[in-house]
């Protein structure tokens, strides 16, 4: 213990070493957010769906309009670390772990959603007995497990490493970290077994990471409802999910490094980088949605348009022309100029992206809704004080999970910032050699 | 690294091999899912090319994270035993 106060990575031990009065306030809050919304779902249980917002016509709300939100945040961590440690980008050491725990959290906690939006949560057990793969919800379950299992094991192998160091360094934890470190002693086999392992998840995460969204997706476009019915949906969702998640993950490296004081690790260049990322999804979210709006408009079919103009003009406009902002406007504004695009920019640019992601799930599910083709006695959706508060709960959630996982493990992966400064130099150094083409001189000022 | 006594703990192996053996269960609870809806729509003659589709692309991938996994614990477990031998 004593000799890692002097270790120069002791701020990334800290967190796990000492708790302040701080820590335990936010815990008991968020216990508390958790405890309320808990309350609310044990009194839905008891009562039913009646109190909720939802109604004969509107049987989608608040809880599948989370659901998409959470599974797309989830998407950009694992997504994100799996392609920079592919591309061998140097700058991921201090981000990856923090992405992938985002996965890891959102995903459990998106895929509990659809179960919220059942009054009677033992019927989700019909799905394996009576299930039947021709229906995109049970695509939406063999693809959410399976993203889960592939996210989580992908977190778990390159953590282990650290957690031997935890195992060897300190005192606290010691038969839950040696249980966890399944032995790991820092051998050149261990390495090569542990790198050859992440290989292969890296290259199965990705396409799975996709294919997930893009099923999430399925449960809209499948349908023939207007508003839903679209070919563009898989992608226009995919994009929509790494954008709100790389949004989530600057949030998260804003509110970590100000919380650890991580400033020395998490430095102005991450920030820079990620953002570009963000500013470049948000063009590419506009263009989609763009595509999305203009092929309905042109087709000028009746229920499509009654859609779109309630979306655009009626009382979903304010959502709608708030996403575009949100999601737009005030990212291209402040993440093209370099005055604005400071940390703290970026960190209101990306809160309201969150938002404005939010949004966007909202204008998809609930207006096609409100519109019906069948003659419904129309009730707009108000989501109820049971709605709102798991919203809540669902938030709490995460932030209790990231904050106990910050408790337990490195929010920042200790080996590979190790690995950065011992074997990254060289191997950057022999990469960018194999790059270049080589220079022989054949005589005089000729090269070839 | 010098908590190998520990370590070797049988305890704690045998922890380590029931989460091994746990994940296995867990997959192959998947995929006899997986099995018993491709019975059923075959049965109902109902999607059965959409059902074997998802199924062949789904089976393999829970297979391969339960086989990294797997060479994982037996590569660490592998050196292990070697290093007591050295010992």
């Amino acid at each position: 213990m004593d000799d890692l106060r002097h270790d120069k990575d002791y701020t990334l031990y800290k967190p796990i070493l000492e708790t302040d009065k701080r820590f335990y306030i936010i815990l008991l809050i968020l216990l508390g957010v958790v405890a309320w919304a808990g309350y609310m779902y044990f009194r839905q249980l008891q009562t039913g769906l009646g109190v909720t917002g939802l109604n004969r016509a509107i049987s989608w709300g608040f809880y599948i309009i989370n659901f998409v939100f959470f599974i797309g945040i989830s998407h950009a961590g694992t997504l994100i670390s799996a392609i920079l440690r592919l591309s061998q980008a140097e700058w991921r050491r201090p981000i990856t772990r923090m992405a992938e725990v985002i996965t890891a959290i959102v995903l459990l906690i998106g895929a509990v959603h659809p179960i919220l939006d059942l009054g009677r949560p033992d019927r989700i057990l019909n799905v394996f007995y009576y299930g039947r793969l021709q229906s995109p919800l049970l695509w939406d379950v063999t693809a959410i497990s399976m993203y889960f299992t592939a996210s989580t094991v992908y977190l778990y192998v390159p953590l282990i490493p650290d957690i031997a160091l935890l195992r060897d360094r300190t005192h606290k934890f010691k038969w839950f970290y040696n249980f966890c470190s399944w032995g790991y002693q820092g051998t050149e086999h261990h390495k090569k077994v542990l790198g050859k392992a992440m290989t292969i998840l890296m290259v199965i995460v990705i396409p799975v990471a996709v294919s997930v969204h893009t099923v999430i997706s399925f449960i809209f476009s499948m349908t023939i409802q207007p508003g839903w019915h679209s070919t563009i949906f898989g992608p226009y969702f995919v994009v929509g999910a790494i954008f709100s998640g790389t949004a989530t993950l600057l949030v998260v490296m804003i509110a970590f490094r100000k919380m650890y004081h991580f400033e020395n690790y998490l430095k102005e260049i991450h920030f820079q980088y990620l953002s570009l990322l963000l500013l470049i999804f948000s063009i590419f979210w506009a263009y989609f949605t763009f595509s999305e709006f203009i092929t309905g408009i042109y087709g000028n079919e009746p229920m499509e348009m009654n859609i779109i103009r309630y979306k655009l003009f009626g009382d979903y406009a304010p959502f709608f022309w708030g996403m575009v902002i949100l999601n737009f406007v005030i990212p291209i504004i402040v993440l093209s100029f370099k005055k604005l695009k400071t940390i703290k920019g970026i960190f209101l640019t990306s809160c309201g992206v969150i938002i404005g992601m939010w949004l966007e799930r909202l204008i998809i599910v609930v207006p096609s809704l409100t519109n019906p083709r069948l003659p419904y006695e129309i009730i707009p959706y108000v989501p109820s004080l049971t709605e709102c508060a798991l919203f809540m709960g669902g938030i709490s959630l995460f932030c209790l999970g990231f904050l106990i996982f910050s408790k337990l493990f490195p929010l920042i992966s200790i080996w590979e910032l190790e690995e950065g400064r011992t074997e990254g130099l060289q191997e950057a150094k022999a990469r960018l050699d194999s790059y270049l083409p080589n220079v022989v001189i054949t005589g005089g000022n000729h090269y070839e | 690294m010098n908590n190998r006594k520990k370590m070797e703990s049988p305890w704690i192996y045998a922890m380590q091999l029931s989460s091994v053996i746990l994940m296995w269960v867990f997959v192959t609870g998947i995929i006899t899912w997986i099995f018993n809806l491709l019975r059923l729509s075959i049965y109902l003659k109902d999607a059965q090319n959409a059902t074997l589709g998802i199924s062949l692309v789904v089976i393999p991938v829970f297979i391969l994270l339960a086989s990294v996994l797997t060479y994982v614990f037996i590569g660490m477990h592998k050196k292990t035993d070697e290093q007591q031998k050295n010992i």
